[in-house]
C-alpha cells in the first residue's frame, strides 16, 4: 500500500469509527476528516479540494434534501399522527396484533417518506397505547425492535426509502423501477418472516395478562386522545399528486432525456411547496436536514479522496483474486458489507462500498450486486441500536415517555435490550440479501 | 381488582388526566369499567384508585348517584366571556374545552396554557381543535392580557367560598395579573365537593375570580 493510499484509508477508517464511538461529536469527526482527507489529495497531488467537492454526488444530496422537505409537508398535514391513531384503534390494543400492524405501517411509510421524520411522529403514538397497555420490558423491546427493523426494511424496498437506495439511483447504477421490482419482494418477505419469528416463537405478548378490560379503557383512551385530530386533506393533496407524478416521472422518465431522478425530484418537490407558499418557505428555511447533509458530504469527500488513491480498486482487484467463483465473492462481499454497516452504520458503509460494488457488477449481473448489496446495509443497519440514526432517536424518545411496568420499575430500550431484536433480524436480512442475490445470479 | 390489573389501569388513567383532564378521565374510566365490570368494577376502581385521584372518586360517586355523563353547559362560561377579543385557559378539561369553543365567536382568539402536573403531548392535545386553540405557555401568557381578554379554568367543586382548581392556575393569578384581565372565570366541571384529599389541586377563594359558572 502506497503512502497516501495508508494515509487515506486511515482518516476515513478513523473518522468512521470515531463518529461510530463518539456519535455526540460525530459531525465535528467527519468534517475535520474531511479536511484531513483533502489535505492528502492535495499533498500527494491527486487531486485539490475543488476536485474532490466536484466528486460528491450532488444528486443525491439533491434527493435526499427535497424527500426530506416533501416529508414535513406531510407532517404539517398530520399524515403520520392519522396513521399511527388510525393502526393503535385497528389493533384493538391487542399487543400481538399492534406490533404487526404498526411494522407494517412503518414499513410502508419508510418506503415512501423519511423514516426518521415518520418514526419520530409515529413512535410518541405507539408509546402512549403501550403506557395504556401496561406493558413488560420484552414486549416492549420486541415491539421497538420490530418497528425500528420495518424502518430499516421499508427504507431497502423503495429506491426513495433511504440514503443506499438513493445512492444508486443517483448514480445511476440501477432505475427506479428496476430496483423497486427487485428489492420490494425480498424486503416484505424479511418483514413477514421477522414479524412471524417474533409472533410465533419469540411470543414477546407472552408475559403480558391477557386483560379485556385494560385493553378496552386502552382504545377508548386512544380514541378520546385523537377524537378530532384530522388529516388536513388540502395540505395531504398537494404532496401526494406530487409524490404520485415523481413516482410516474422516475419511472417513465428516460435517463438520457435529462429528466433525471435528482431533477424529478427538484421539480416535484418545488411544485408541492409551491402550492402552499407560506408553508413552503417556512419549510426550506428552517426544515432541510442540514445536519444530515453535510454528514454525507464529509462522507462523500473522503470516499472520493480514498477513491482518488486507488485503495477501492485494490480492494476490488483483491476480491476478484479471491480463489473463489464470483459468486462465492459476492457471498463474502455482502457478508462483508452487513457487518461493516452494522460498525460504522449504513451511510459510510454504502459509500465506501458501491465502488467495489461497481466493480462486481462488471462481472455478475448488475441488479443481483447493487440489491444484495442494499440489503445487507439493511441487515447491518439492524445488527444494533446505534447502527442506524433511528435507534438511539428510539431510545431517547423511549426514555422520554417513561414507561413503567406493573410493579412501577421504569422500562429501558438501549443496546442490550435491542441487541436479540438485533441478531434475529441481522441473520434473516443478511440471509435474504445473499438468497436473493444468489437467485438473481442464478437466473442471469 | 387484581394489583397487575390496577397498576395497568393506574398508568393508563394518568396518560388520559394528562391530555384530557381529571374530569373527562375519569368519566371515561368509570363508563369503561361500569361497561366491562358492572357497578362492582367501578366501586373496585373507586376504593383503589380514589384515594390518589380525588377527581376520579368524586365522579364514582356521581355515577352511583345516578348520573351517567359529565355536566357540560358552556352557555354561562360564553356569557362570562361576552366581550373577549382572547380567551386564555388555564388548566385542561377535553369535554368541556370541546363544547366550548364552537360556541365563542369565531374572531375570539383562544389560547390553552401548556402546563399540567402529569405529562402531556399537547401538539396532539392543540390537534384537537383544529387550530382554533393555540398553545400559550406560562412564561409568556401575559401578552394574552388587555381590557378585553378573558382568563378561564376549570373547577373541581365550588364550595365554603373556595374553588379546588389546577395548580398553574395559581402560577398566573396573582393580585397583579388580576387587574390585566377582564374577566377570571371558573367553570365547575365536577359539580360536586371532593370527598378525600384534594391532590393534584389547589384551593382558591372564590374572590379571585369575576365569574364562578357552574355550582
Amino acid at each position: 500500500m502506497r503512502p497516501e493510499q495508508a494515509i487515506a484509508a486511515t482518516v476515513l477508517v478513523g473518522a468512521l469509527v470515531l463518529q461510530a464511538a463518539r456519535p455526540q461529536r460525530r459531525m465535528l469527526v467527519v468534517m475535520i476528516g474531511a479536511g484531513l482527507s483533502a489535505l492528502t489529495t492535495a499533498l500527494a497531488g491527486l487531486g485539490t479540494a475543488a476536485d474532490l467537492l466536484a466528486d460528491v454526488p450532488w444528486d443525491v444530496l439533491v434527493i435526499l434534501a427535497a424527500l426530506g422537505l416533501l416529508t414535513q409537508v406531510f407532517v404539517a398535514s398530520r399524515l403520520f399522527g392519522v396513521l399511527a391513531a388510525t393502526a393503535a384503534r385497528r389493533s384493538g390494543a391487542d399487543p400481538r396484533r399492534l406490533l404487526a400492524l404498526f411494522a407494517g405501517v412503518m414499513f410502508v411509510v419508510s418506503g415512501l417518506a423519511n423514516n426518521l421524520t415518520a418514526l419520530l411522529l409515529v413512535l410518541p403514538v405507539l408509546l402512549t397505547l403501550l403506557k395504556l397497555l401496561g406493558v413488560d420490558r420484552r414486549y416492549l423491546a420486541w415491539t421497538l425492535g420490530v418497528l425500528l427493523v420495518a424502518c430499516n426494511l421499508g427504507g431497502a424496498a423503495s429506491p426513495i426509502g433511504d440514503f443506499p437506495a438513493i445512492l444508486l439511483l443517483g448514480r445511476g447504477s440501477m432505475r427506479f423501477d428496476a430496483y423497486l421490482a427487485a428489492a420490494l419482494p425480498p424486503t416484505a418477505v424479511a418483514l413477514v418472516v421477522i414479524v412471524g419469528l417474533t409472533l410465533l416463537v419469540v411470543r414477546p405478548a407472552r408475559g403480558l395478562p391477557d386483560d379485556p378490560v385494560a385493553r378496552r379503557v386502552s382504545v377508548a383512551v386512544m380514541d378520546a386522545l385523537h377524537r378530532e385530530v384530522r388529516l388536513d386533506r388540502r395540505l395531504f393533496a398537494w404532496p401526494a399528486a406530487a409524490l404520485a407524478v415523481m413516482l410516474l416521472a422516475w419511472v417513465v422518465a428516460p435517463r438520457e432525456s435529462g429528466l433525471t431522478p435528482e431533477l424529478i425530484a427538484w421539480l416535484g418537490v418545488g411544485a408541492a411547496l409551491a402550492a402552499v407558499p407560506a408553508l413552503g418557505e417556512r419549510l426550506i428555511r428552517t426544515r432541510v436536514d442540514v445536519e444530515a447533509a453535510l454528514f454525507l458530504l464529509a462522507l462523500f469527500v473522503m470516499v472520493a479522496a480514498v477513491r482518488r488513491t486507488g485503495v477501492f480498486q485494490d480492494v476490488a482487484t483483491g476480491l476478484a483474486a479471491l480463489p473463489m467463483p464470483p459468486v462465492a465473492q459476492l457471498v463474502v462481499f455482502l457478508l462483508m458489507a452487513g457487518l461493516l454497516t452494522g460498525v460504522f452504520s449504513a451511510g459510510p458503509s454504502m459509500a465506501a462500498l458501491l465502488d467495489v460494488a461497481e466493480s462486481l457488477a462488471t462481472r455478475l449481473p448488475p441488479h443481483a450486486v447493487y440489491v444484495g448489496l442494499a440489503l445487507s446495509v439493511c441487515a447491518g443497519s439492524s445488527l444494533f441500536l446505534t447502527a442506524a440514526t433511528a435507534g438511539p432517536m428510539a431510545q431517547a424518545i423511549t426514555e422520554r415517555a417513561g414507561l413503567r411496568d406493573q410493579d412501577g420499575a421504569p422500562l429501558r430500550f438501549g443496546f442490550s435490550e435491542f441487541l436479540p431484536v438485533g441478531l434475529v433480524s441481522f441473520a434473516v436480512i443478511q440471509a435474504t440479501a445473499i438468497g436473493w442475490a444468489l437467485l438473481a445470479v442464478a437466473r442471469g | 381488582m387484581t394489583a397487575g390489573r390496577l397498576a395497568r389501569l393506574e398508568q393508563a388513567f394518568r396518560v388520559a388526566c394528562g391530555e384530557l383532564g381529571h374530569c373527562a378521565a375519569a368519566w371515561l374510566f368509570v363508563r369503561e369499567v361500569a361497561e366491562a365490570l358492572g357497578d362492582a368494577g367501578v366501586e373496585g376502581l373507586r376504593d383503589e384508585l380514589g384515594r390518589s385521584y380525588p377527581v376520579l372518586d368524586a365522579v364514582a360517586r356521581r355515577w352511583f348517584e345516578g348520573h351517567r355523563a359529565p355536566h357540560v353547559q358552556p352557555e354561562g362560561v360564553v356569557a362570562a366571556c361576552a366581550g373577549a377579543a382572547r380567551v386564555l385557559v388555564v388548566g385542561l378539561e377535553a369535554a368541556h374545552l370541546d363544547a366550548l369553543v364552537p360556541l365563542l365567536p369565531p374572531d375570539v382568539r383562544l389560547g390553552l396554557v401548556r402546563s399540567g402536573s402529569l405529562e402531556a403531548d399537547w401538539e396532539r392535545v392543540l390537534a384537537n381543535f383544529g387550530g382554533r386553540v393555540e398553545g400559550a405557555d406560562l412564561g409568556d401568557f401575559q401578552r394574552w392580557a388587555g381590557a378585553r381578554s378573558a382568563l378561564l379554568t376549570f373547577a373541581y367543586g365550588v364550595h365554603d367560598g373556595q374553588a379546588h382548581v389546577s395548580p398553574a392556575w395559581v402560577r398566573v393569578s396573582g393580585p397583579d395579573v388580576r387587574a390585566q384581565f377582564r374577566a377570571l372565570i371558573a367553570w365547575d366541571v365536577l359539580r360536586a365537593p371532593t370527598y378525600v384529599h384534594p391532590r393534584w389541586l389547589v384551593a382558591v377563594p372564590l374572590e379571585d375570580f369575576s365569574h364562578v359558572v357552574g355550582p
